[in-house]
């Protein structure tokens, strides 16, 4: 799967890969022990945060409705 | 406003659902996903994880749909708020569109459980509201993407039954050698 950033298709499969481990080996079974994967992510992230400004795509415009939060009055 | 939910159920235990839920992407039944980022994950106080992600989707408009919706954008984009509690095995996803939301707002939500009577099985429920915005076939279009989404819902649970399929397919080792 790419990236929306194309620059950062490799950093994301590389943090992916780190994740995707974790999740399955530690995470579900109940293993609290540290995040291996911090590194990994900040390298990606500051290429998307890039990418998404570049593209201008709007992700912090909208009020975002999460689990357990009511929608605001518009 | 319409209003869509339906549930599933997958004949794998919750933690294997779950597993192929958070690598859903790339997959053959969902071709229009053509991006997946990470914007933010953390742990909160009590254990769930939560992930911020973003989607792109490619609906191939024509030229001629993307002028009458006056954009010249061709991939549209998806805001997702994950929690995963593997205390009490849930898995929530929250989304909703960030683009052409002047023109129509789509929030979808989806819950994975161990079925109540079942826990080598998982229910999924997944529901979505839809709103077209300022049109006056509105009621019809909503009803349009509601059945869309039906027809994607079943694409999605294809998907799930696909990544468990070929996970599986990957852990069975080529020759017993013990």
């Amino acid at each position: 799967m790419n990236s929306v950033g194309e620059a950062c298709t490799d950093l994301k499969r590389e943090y992916d890969q780190c994740f995707n481990r974790w999740f399955a080996e530690k995470f579900l079974k109940g293993d609290r022990s540290g995040d291996p994967c911090t590194e990994t992510f900040r390298r990606y992230q500051r290429c998307v945060q890039k990418a998404i400004k570049e593209k201008d795509i709007p992700v912090d415009g909208v009020e975002f409705m999460g689990p357990n939060k009511d929608k605001p009055e518009s | 406003m319409k209003i869509w939910s339906t549930e599933h159920v997958f004949s794998y235990p919750w933690e294997t659902v779950i597993k192929a839920a958070m690598r859903k992407y790339p997959n053959p039944m969902n071709p229009n996903v053509v991006g997946v980022d990470v914007l933010d994950r953390s742990l909160d106080a009590e254990g769930r994880l939560h992930s911020h992600r973003l989607l792109s989707t490619e609906w191939g408009l024509p030229g001629i749909v993307r002028a009458i919706l006056g954009t010249n954008h061709t991939q549209t984009y998806v805001k997702e708020h994950s929690i995963v509690d593997p205390e009490e095995k849930k898995m929530e996803l929250c989304s909703t569109n960030i683009t052409l939301t002047n023109l129509i707002s789509v929030d979808e939500r989806l819950l994975y459980r161990p079925h109540p009577d079942n826990p080598e099985v998982t229910v999924l429920t997944q529901e979505a509201i839809i709103t077209v915005k300022g049109v006056s076939l509105s009621s019809y279009l909503e009803g349009m993407m509601a059945r869309r989404m039906s027809a994607n819902a079943r694409k999605g649970w294809d998907a799930i039954e696909w990544i468990i399929q070929n996970s599986e397919r990957e852990n069975v080792p080529l020759c017993d050698m013990y």
